[in-house]
C-alpha cells in the first residue's frame, strides 16, 4: 500500500500523541477491513485447494490410480524446496505461528509467509497430503492483520491485538462459523477475554463469515442429518465415544510428538526429502485403498455422516489418516490439524454408532450424529479446546438437541487426554521448536492468585470522621499518639469514601493550627482541607497484585465490604503484601 | 492555543489516514472482483464436472453396471452435493450393486429431508423387502403410495399399490393383496389394459370372481379384445360356469382372426365336453338322467380300471377298506341307475352323482391324474366338492 513519503514519514509515538483517540476510532473500522479481505483470501484459498485437487489428482481420485502415488510425492519435494529457501516461515499449521506473532514478534506477519502459506499450504493440501485448510486460513487472517495494521501506523500494542482478530477473521471464513472461530481464537490464541479484543474479534469474523457465505452460500460446512436424543441410555454410547476419543487423541499426540522432532533432527537434504516421502507413502494409502484419507477427507466425512462407511471400513479410515496426518505434518509440510482432527473424529464416532445400531438395534441414535459428536471429541481431546468444540458441533449442526451428548462425550474425551497427555499438542510443538509460547490451557487451570482478603489486617490505627474540625482530629490525634504510634490515620468522610492519610500528611495540615480553637482554620472539617480525592474503592475478593501500585501515593488501602457501604474488611499496608508474597 | 505545526501535523495525519482508508478500499474491492471472476469460473468448471460424471452414472445404471454408476455418481455429488436428482441416482445404484446397508443409509438421510417423497419410500420399501423386513416395507410402501410425486403422482402411486401387492401374495396374506387391487383398480382410469392386468393380479390373489369381473370390464371397454375374452373365460372355467365360460372362450376364438390360442381351444373343447357330461347343465330332466347314466359308465370303467391296475401294482394295500367300501356301493347302485329309478326318485340322483365323484376322486389319488372325460368329471366332482364346502 503505497503512502505518500511526508505523510508516511509520521511516527507512530507522534501520531499518537497528536491524536490520543485515534488508534480507538479506526480500530473497529480496521476489524471490518481484515474481515472482509481475510474472508476474501480463504474463499480463494479454498478454490485454490478444489482446483488443484482436480488438476493433480483428477476429477475422481480412486484407489490404484497411479497418480495418487507420485503427485503428492513431487509435490512434497516441490513444497520442501520452496520452504526451505523461499519460504522459510511456513512450515507448520499457522496456530503456533500465529501465537508466536503475538508473543513474540509483535503482531508481525510478513508478506512473505503469508504468500508462502496460501500457496504451500494449497499445493499441499490439493495434492493430496493429509492436511486441512482450516489453520493456514487462521494465519493467512493473521497476515492480512498484521499486514494491514502496519501499513496504518498503528502502535505496537495494536499491532499485537490485531494479530488473533485476523486468525478469527480467518478461520471463521475456513468454518463458516463464526462463534467457533470467535472462541477458538480466544481459547487458545489469547487465552482471555477483554471487552476491547472482543469486539474487534466479532467484527471481523462475522465480517469474513458474511464474504464466505456470499460465496460459498449459507450452508453449513457439513450437511447434517437429522437427529435427536430419543432416549437417555444412549448417553451410554456417547460416553463410550468419548472414551475412545481421548484414546484415539492420545495416539494421534503421541504418534506426532514422537515422529516431528526425529524428522526435525535429520539433515538437511534429508528433510528436503521429507515431505516427498510422506507425499509417497500418504499416496500409497491412497493408492492401496483409502483415497479418502489424502487432502482434507470433508467428503469422506459428509459420507460418514450419512452412513455411507461400514463399520470396518471407519475404523481402518481413522487409524489411516491418524498415520497419514502423523506423516505429512511431522514432515514439515505446511497445512492445519482441523480437518484431519476432525475426519478422525467423524470416522470414530460413525464406527461407535455403527456398533451400536448393530448390537443395540433398540437404540435410535442415526450414525450421523455420532459422527458429528465424534468431530467434537477429537477436537476436545486433541486440539484440547473443550468450549470451542462444544459451540462448533452446535454451531456446524445447528441442532441444540445434540448438546447433552456433545457435552458428556467432549468432557470424558478432554480429561482423558489431560490426563495421559499433560502437554497440549500445540504446546509440545512450540517446546519442540525451542519457543516457549503462553499455554492458554495452563493460564486457565492455574491456581487463582492471591486477593486482598489474603492479606488484610485488623484496622490498628486510628479512625477520624472527615467531619471532626481540625482542632478535635488534632486532639484525637495527640491521644492516639500517646498510646501507640501509627504510621497513618483512616479518614471516613461523609460521602462514604475514605481517606488514609500519613502521619507525615496529618501533620502538615495541623501546621497552621494555632492555640485558638475558635480561629476559622480550627473549625474547618477534616475533608474540607483534603478536598475531592479519596482513597480508591477496593474490595477483599480483588487480586493483591492489583494494590502494589497505589502504596506509592497512599499509606495504606482501607478494603471496603460489598454489601455494606462504608463498612471496612480491613486495611492493607504494603509491608503486609510483601509478607503475604513472601509466604507464598 | 495550540501550535501551528501540531495543526499542519494532524491534518497530515487525517490525510494520511484517509489515504490509507482509500487504498484499502480500492484493494478490497479490487480482490473482491477477482475473487468474483475465479468463483464464477471455479463453480462453472464444478458444475461442469457434475454432470459429467452424472452422465457416466446414469449410462452405467441404463446398462444395468450399478457398480461402475457408484463411483461416477459419487463423484457428480462431490462437485453438486445438493443435487437431489443424482442423491437419488447414487441411493439406487448403491442398492442395485448390493450396498444395501448404505443404500439404506442413503435413502434414510434423504427420507429424513423428504420424509413424504414416494420416491424414496418407495426405494426404502424395497429395500426392506430385500431384507424381509415385512413390516418396514409395508410401511414404506404405504408412505409411497400417500406421500407426493412430481407429475405423475396417480399413475406412479397405482404402480406402487400393484407393487404393495405383489408383495403381499408374495407373503401369502392375500385378503390384504386383494383389498389394495380392488383398491387400485377402483381408483384407476377405464382402459381394457388396465382391466386385464388386474384382472391378471386379483387372479395370482386367488380372487377369481373379482378377477373376471375385471376382465369382463376390459371387455365392455373393448368388445374385440381376445385376450380379454380368453382371460375371462378362464375364470368362469374355474368358477365353474361353464356355460358362461364357453360364450366367452368361443368369442375369444371368433375374435382372434383366425389364429386362437392354442390353450383356449383345447379349454374350449373342454368346457365343450363338461357341457355334455354334466348333469346340471340339461336343460331337461330326461337329458339330465341320459348324461348321469353316461357318466356313470365312464366312472365305473375308471373305477374298475384302477382296481385292476391297483391289484396288479399292489397299490391297495393300505386302502383296502375304502376300495371295499366303494365297491359295496357300485354294487349296490345297480338298482337305482335305471332311467326309470332315477326319475321316481330325486334322491337316487343324488346317490349317483356323490358315487360318480367319489369313485373319480379316489381314483386319481390311488392310481393318478386321469385324462378325457375321466379328468372333466374329476373337475365337476372338485366343483361340487367347493360348492358343498361353501
Amino acid at each position: 500500500m503505497g503512502v505518500e513519503p511526508k505523510i508516511a514519514e509520521l511516527r507512530e509515538d507522534d501520531a499518537a500523541k497528536l491524536a490520543p483517540r485515534r488508534e480507538e476510532q479506526v480500530f473497529l473500522l480496521l476489524s471490518i477491513f481484515i474481515g472482509v479481505i481475510s474472508g476474501l483470501l480463504v474463499v480463494s484459498f479454498r478454490m485454490a485447494i478444489a482446483w488443484l485437487s482436480v488438476l493433480l489428482l483428477g476429477s475422481s481420485p480412486g484407489p490404484h490410480q497411479a497418480r495418487l502415488i507420485y503427485v503428492p510425492c513431487v509435490a512434497g519435494l516441490g513444497i520442501a524446496v520452496l520452504t526451505r529457501y523461499v519460504f522459510p516461515q511456513v512450515r507448520g499449521s499457522g496456530v503456533n505461528q500465529t501465537k508466536a506473532a503475538l508473543y513474540i514478534h509483535n503482531g508481525f506477519i510478513s508478506i512473505r509467509t503469508m504468500i508462502g502459506k496460501f500457496l504451500l499450504a494449497s499445493l499441499a493440501i490439493g495434492s493430496g497430503h493429509s492436511l486441512g485448510p482450516e489453520d493456514p486460513s487462521l494465519q493467512i487472517g493473521a497476515g492480512v492483520a498484521s499486514l494491514i495494521s502496519r501499513k496504518l501506523g498503528l502502535s505496537r500494542e495494536k499491532l499485537r491485538i490485531f494479530a488473533p482478530v485476523g486468525a478469527a477473521a480467518g478461520l471463521a471464513a475456513a468454518f463458516n462459523a463464526p462463534i467457533s472461530a470467535i472462541l477458538f481464537v480466544i481459547e487458545e490464541v489469547i487465552g482471555q477475554w477483554s471487552a476491547g479484543v472482543l469486539g474487534s474479534i466479532v467484527l471481523a469474523a462475522v465480517s469474513s463469515v458474511v464474504v464466505a457465505r456470499w460465496f460459498w452460500g449459507s450452508e453449513p460446512m457439513f450437511r447434517i442429518p437429522a437427529m435427536s436424543l430419543r432416549d437417555p441410555r444412549e448417553l451410554m454410547a456417547y460416553a463410550v465415544l468419548g472414551v475412545v476419543g481421548g484414546a484415539a487423541s492420545l495416539v494421534f499426540a503421541k504418534s506426532l510428538g514422537y515422529l516431528r522432532p526425529r524428522l526435525r533432527n535429520q539433515p538437511t537434504w534429508s528433510q528436503l526429502m521429507q515431505p516427498a516421502l510422506a507425499g509417497l507413502l500418504v499416496g500409497g494409502i491412497g493408492y492401496f485403498g483409502l483415497p479418502e484419507v489424502m487432502g482434507a477427507g470433508y467428503e469422506a466425512i459428509d459420507q460418514a455422516m450419512h452412513g455411507q462407511f461400514v463399520l470396518h471400513v471407519l475404523v481402518l479410515l481413522a487409524v489411516f489418516k491418524i498415520v497419514a496426518t502423523t506423516l505429512s505434518f511431522s514432515s514439515g509440510t505446511p497445512g492445519g490439524m482441523f480437518a484431519p482432527t476432525l475426519f478422525i473424529g467423524a470416522m470414530l464416532g460413525a464406527a461407535v454408532g455403527s456398533f451400536e445400531k448393530h448390537y443395540f438395534p433398540h437404540l435410535t441414535g442415526s450414525t450421523g450424529s455420532y459422527a458429528l459428536v465424534g468431530m467434537g471429541v477429537l477436537f476436545a481431546a486433541f486440539l484440547r479446546a473443550p468450549l470451542t468444540s462444544v459451540f462448533m458441533v452446535l454451531e456446524v449442526s445447528g441442532n441444540y438437541s445434540v448438546i447433552l451428548p456433545v457435552i458428556l462425550a467432549n468432557t470424558i474425551a478432554y480429561l482423558i487426554s489431560r490426563v495421559l497427555q499433560p502437554v497440549p499438542i500445540f504446546e509440545l510443538f512450540t517446546h519442540q521448536d525451542g519457543l516457549y509460547l503462553p499455554s492458554m490451557e495452563e493460564q486457565r487451570e492455574e491456581k487463582s492468585e492471591l486477593h486482598f482478603e489474603d492479606a488484610l489486617a485488623p484496622i490498628a490505627v486510628p479512625v477520624l470522621k472527615g467531619s471532626e474540625t481540625l482542632w478535635e482530629a488534632r486532639r484525637t490525634m495527640t491521644e492516639a499518639f500517646a498510646i501507640q504510634d501509627p504510621e497513618a490515620v483512616l479518614i471516613q468522610c461523609k460521602d462514604g469514601g475514605w481517606y488514609a492519610a500519613s502521619r507525615a500528611e496529618m501533620e502538615g495540615l495541623f501546621l497552621g493550627l494555632g492555640a485558638d480553637q475558635t480561629a476559622p482554620e480550627a473549625k474547618q472539617a477534616i475533608e474540607e482541607r483534603l478536598g475531592k480525592e479519596r482513597t480508591p474503592l477496593m474490595f477483599p475478593d480483588q487480586p493483591l497484585s492489583a494494590a502494589l501500585p497505589y502504596f506509592g501515593r497512599w499509606p495504606l488501602l482501607p478494603i471496603s465490604n460489598r454489601a455494606m457501604r462504608g463498612a471496612l474488611e480491613g486495611v492493607l499496608s504494603q509491608a503486609d503484601v510483601l509478607r503475604r508474597y513472601q509466604r507464598g | 492555543m495550540i501550535d501551528a505545526s501540531v495543526i499542519a501535523s494532524r491534518r497530515r495525519l487525517l490525510l494520511r489516514d484517509s489515504v490509507t482508508f482509500f487504498l484499502l478500499t480500492l484493494t478490497t474491492v479490487v480482490l473482491f472482483v477477482l475473487t468474483l471472476l475465479l468463483f464464477r469460473s471455479f463453480t462453472a468448471h464444478r458444475a461442469d464436472l457434475s454432470v459429467r460424471w452424472a452422465a457416466r452414472g446414469r449410462s452405467a445404471l441404463a446398462q444395468g453396471h450399478p457398480e461402475l454408476a457408484v463411483p461416477a455418481l459419487r463423484t457428480a455429488l462431490v462437485y453438486a452435493p445438493d443435487e437431489r436428482e443424482y442423491q437419488m441416482l447414487l441411493a439406487q445404484a448403491l442398492g442395485g450393486s448390493g450396498h444395501a446397508e448404505e443404500a439404506t443409509n442413503y435413502f434414510l438421510n434423504l427420507w429424513e429431508a423428504q420424509p413424504g417423497d414416494g420416491v424414496i419410500n418407495l426405494q426404502l420399501a424395497r429395500l426392506a423387502r430385500r431384507r424381509s423386513e415385512r413390516t418396514e416395507a409395508i410401511r414404506y410402501y404405504r408412505a409411497s403410495i400417500f406421500g407426493s410425486w412430481n407429475g405423475d403422482g396417480v399413475e406412479r402411486r397405482r404402480e406402487v399399490r400393484l407393487e404393495l401387492a405383489n408383495y403381499l401374495i408374495e407373503l401369502g396374506d392375500l385378503p390384504a393383496a386383494q383389498t389394495e387391487l380392488l383398491i387400485a383398480a377402483s381408483n384407476a382410469p377405464p382402459g381394457a389394459g388396465l382391466e386385464i392386468l388386474f384382472g391378471d393380479e386379483l387372479e395370482r390373489a386367488k380372487d377369481p370372481a373379482n378377477a373376471l369381473l375385471y376382465y369382463q370390464k376390459a371387455i365392455a371397454q373393448d368388445p374385440e379384445n381376445p385376450e380379454a375374452y380368453a382371460k375371462a373365460g378362464r375364470m368362469a372355467y374355474q368358477l365353474g360356469d361353464y356355460a358362461k365360460a364357453h360364450g366367452l372362450l368361443e368369442r375369444a376364438v371368433r375374435v382372434s382372426d383366425g389364429e386362437p390360442d392354442d390353450r383356449v381351444e383345447v379349454l374350449l373343447h373342454n368346457v365343450e365336453r363338461l357341457l355334455v357330461l354334466s348333469p346340471a347343465a340339461a336343460r331337461r330332466a330326461s337329458d339330465r338322467i341320459t348324461r348321469l347314466l353316461d357318466d356313470k359308465a365312464i366312472a365305473k370303467r375308471r373305477w374298475d380300471g384302477c382296481v385292476a391296475q391297483g391289484s396288479k401294482q399292489a397299490i391297495l394295500a393300505g386302502v383296502q377298506a375304502e376300495v371295499q367300501a366303494l365297491n359295496a356301493r357300485w354294487a349296490q347302485a345297480q338298482g337305482i341307475s335305471t332311467r326309470e329309478a332315477l326319475a321316481a326318485d330325486q334322491n337316487n340322483e343324488d346317490v349317483l352323482t356323490s358315487l360318480i365323484h367319489e369313485s373319480e376322486t379316489t381314483a386319481a389319488s390311488l392310481c393318478g391324474a386321469p385324462t378325457g372325460d375321466d379328468a372333466l368329471l374329476l373337475l365337476l366332482a372338485q366343483n361340487a366338492q367347493r360348492e358343498e364346502q361353501r
